[in-house]
């Protein structure tokens, strides 16, 4: 297992080696800078504000909910919020042009709102199943704490 | 809320029990195959987008471009709610407090600016690659060098993390979801769903990402792709990449002037659009496929390249310089490979559908080959030139 770990991490090493010094090799200086501010302002936007945003949704929305729709809610946050997250270039139009209306070429806004209110739709159907149905199934949250989804 | 003085948290503040390397490791391994199938279809399209091809791209089969770069972008795409979920199973792992001393210090520092790389690099790559299929650049960089380059990067940092991971995670998938040997010892609070409900919701995003998206390219889709960057309208049913307005050709492609030039060597013919149509006409179906994603498929109609280059007597298996009316841009002009010059799908359109070719679509004649990236099957063609 050891020697198979150092093997796998040396090609791995080896590729990323290959693909810095492509990224350097290539352009010039403020493409480079350009490239580095990207890389990095991604890191900061998942890890300091997407990452904290849905900390502070599970931690304040959740627990306002009842206890049959939590696990419905959590479902349709996670389809809807990657979703919307994913459609945010054809959301805004940025790449639009006068001159091609082949390109960007529905109303990405009613579409969103769709897919929202099926998603809403099925979150709210679900949650009254699974109350008639005698409440939450599968694992509770504990009763000893206040629900706590850090 | 309890209050407490704002500090960062510490990792055993988090307790949710959804957050396990039970979770992360069914997530990676699906993450791990959208982007090895996403790195490989990449490097498919570079090559094929590379003027020099020690070994020639395949003609065959014509919709093989189609395929990988319409499955590149749908894995991309299928990538950012597995991207998205694995993280927030490992976001705890960021606030561990560094070991103290020497060597442990120096592996947990190798080990995270590994990671640091992975996610900088992974988030790059979806983030740049979806705003590039919508042709969206707000950036400086060369997309095609960067996007390549940080490929490799990325896929380097992911072979790392296997090595550095493997134990936990062949451990974790030999397991069962809900085994806990694997969890922090804090993390046993259950959350609102179960791991397998987790899991199941995160395949579940990742179907309805492809789906609301894959209509660019899967005609089937294109009534429930709702983001969708093209519907696949367009004159004669084909969408275009570039307009004659964007290309600034309206002028010289529709002027009476316009002469289509077959030169190798001194050897010159010059044809104008009747003389093109009053030679044998071919039709083939074959797909435009963009590497942006989009692809379409359509029957075109022209003269085979091979024919006009016979004209001229270039030699078999000549490289062919495609030269478009377009005064400026990359793709001005293309080299078009030998043995695609000598396939006989590979045509000089002159009509889409039926009609006569479009102004947007390349207006008087463009080349239409199989198997090829859309930037390369050059509009507005101007002249055909083989090196003596």
């Amino acid at each position: 297992m050891r020697t198979t770990r150092i093997v796998i991490g040396t090609i791995g090493v080896v590729v990323g080696a290959f693909g810095a010094w492509l990224l350097l090799s290539r352009q010039d200086l403020d493409q480079l800078v350009d490239t580095a501010v990207w890389l990095g302002v991604g890191v900061i936007l998942h890890d300091g504000v997407l990452a904290v945003a849905t900390l502070l949704i599970g931690a304040l929305v959740l627990p306002l909910l009842p206890r049959a729709a939590r696990g419905p809610a959590v479902v349709g946050f996670v389809v809807l919020g990657s979703v919307t997250l994913l459609a945010v270039p054809v959301l805004g139009r940025f790449g639009a042009r006068p001159d091609n209306a082949t390109l960007l070429d529905r109303d990405y806004v009613v579409g969103w709102m769709v897919l929202a209110a099926v998603v809403l739709v099925t979150v709210v159907v679900a949650s009254v199943l699974r109350s008639r149905s005698g409440g939450a199934r599968g694992p509770r949250p504990g009763g000893r704490r206040r629900p706590h989804r850090a | 809320m309890r209050a407490r003085p704002v500090t960062l948290p510490a990792e055993t503040d988090f307790r949710s029990r959804l957050r396990s390397a039970a979770v992360t490791a069914r997530v990676g391994t699906w993450l791990a195959i959208c982007f090895t199938v996403c790195f490989a279809t990449g490097l498919i399209s570079h090559y094929a987008q590379n003027v020099s091809q020690p070994i020639p791209f395949p003609t065959n089969p014509s919709w093989g471009y189609r395929v990988t770069q319409g499955l590149h972008v749908i894995t991309g795409t299928a990538a950012v709610p597995l991207l998205l979920v694995k993280l927030w199973t490992v976001y705890p792992r960021l606030f561990i407090r560094p070991p103290k001393g020497g060597r442990k210090l120096l592996l947990e520092v190798l080990e995270r600016g590994s990671i640091a790389v992975l996610v900088a690099g992974a988030i790059f790559q979806l983030a740049s690659g979806l705003a590039n299929s919508a042709q969206w650049y707000p950036w400086s960089f060369s997309f095609r060098a960067t996007h390549y380059a940080i490929a490799w990067i990325t896929i380097g940092a992911l072979v790392v993390h296997i090595a550095v991971k493997l134990p936990t995670i062949r451990g974790a998938l030999t397991s069962d979801v809900e085994d806990t040997t694997y969890d922090r010892p804090t993390a046993t609070e259950p959350g609102p769903i179960s791991r397998r409900g987790l899991l199941r919701t995160t395949w579940l995003a990742a179907g309805v990402a492809v789906l609301v998206t894959a209509g660019s390219t899967v005609p089937l889709l294109r009534k429930v792709s709702v983001f969708g960057v093209r519907s696949g309208d367009g004159p004669a049913g084909i969408p275009i990449n570039k307009s004659a307005a964007a290309a600034k050709v309206a002028p010289a492609a529709t002027s009476s002037s316009y002469r289509l030039t077959v030169a190798y060597g001194d050897q010159e013919v010059s044809m104008t659009r009747g003389e093109l149509l009053s030679m044998d006409q071919t039709s083939e179906a074959l797909p435009i496929a963009c590497v942006e994603g989009w692809s379409a498929s359509g029957t075109w109609t022209g003269v085979r390249v091979r024919a006009l280059l016979d004209l001229v007597d270039a030699p078999p298996g000549s490289e062919v310089r495609v030269v478009s009316l377009q005064e400026s841009g990359p793709y001005r002009q293309t080299v078009l490979q030998g043995n695609f010059a000598d396939d006989d799908r590979t045509l000089l359109a002159l009509a889409l559908d039926g009609e006569p070719l479009a102004l947007d679509h390349g207006y008087p004649a463009r080349l239409i080959a199989p198997n090829r990236p859309g930037v390369l099957q050059t509009k507005w063609v101007s002249r055909l030139e083989v090196a003596a």
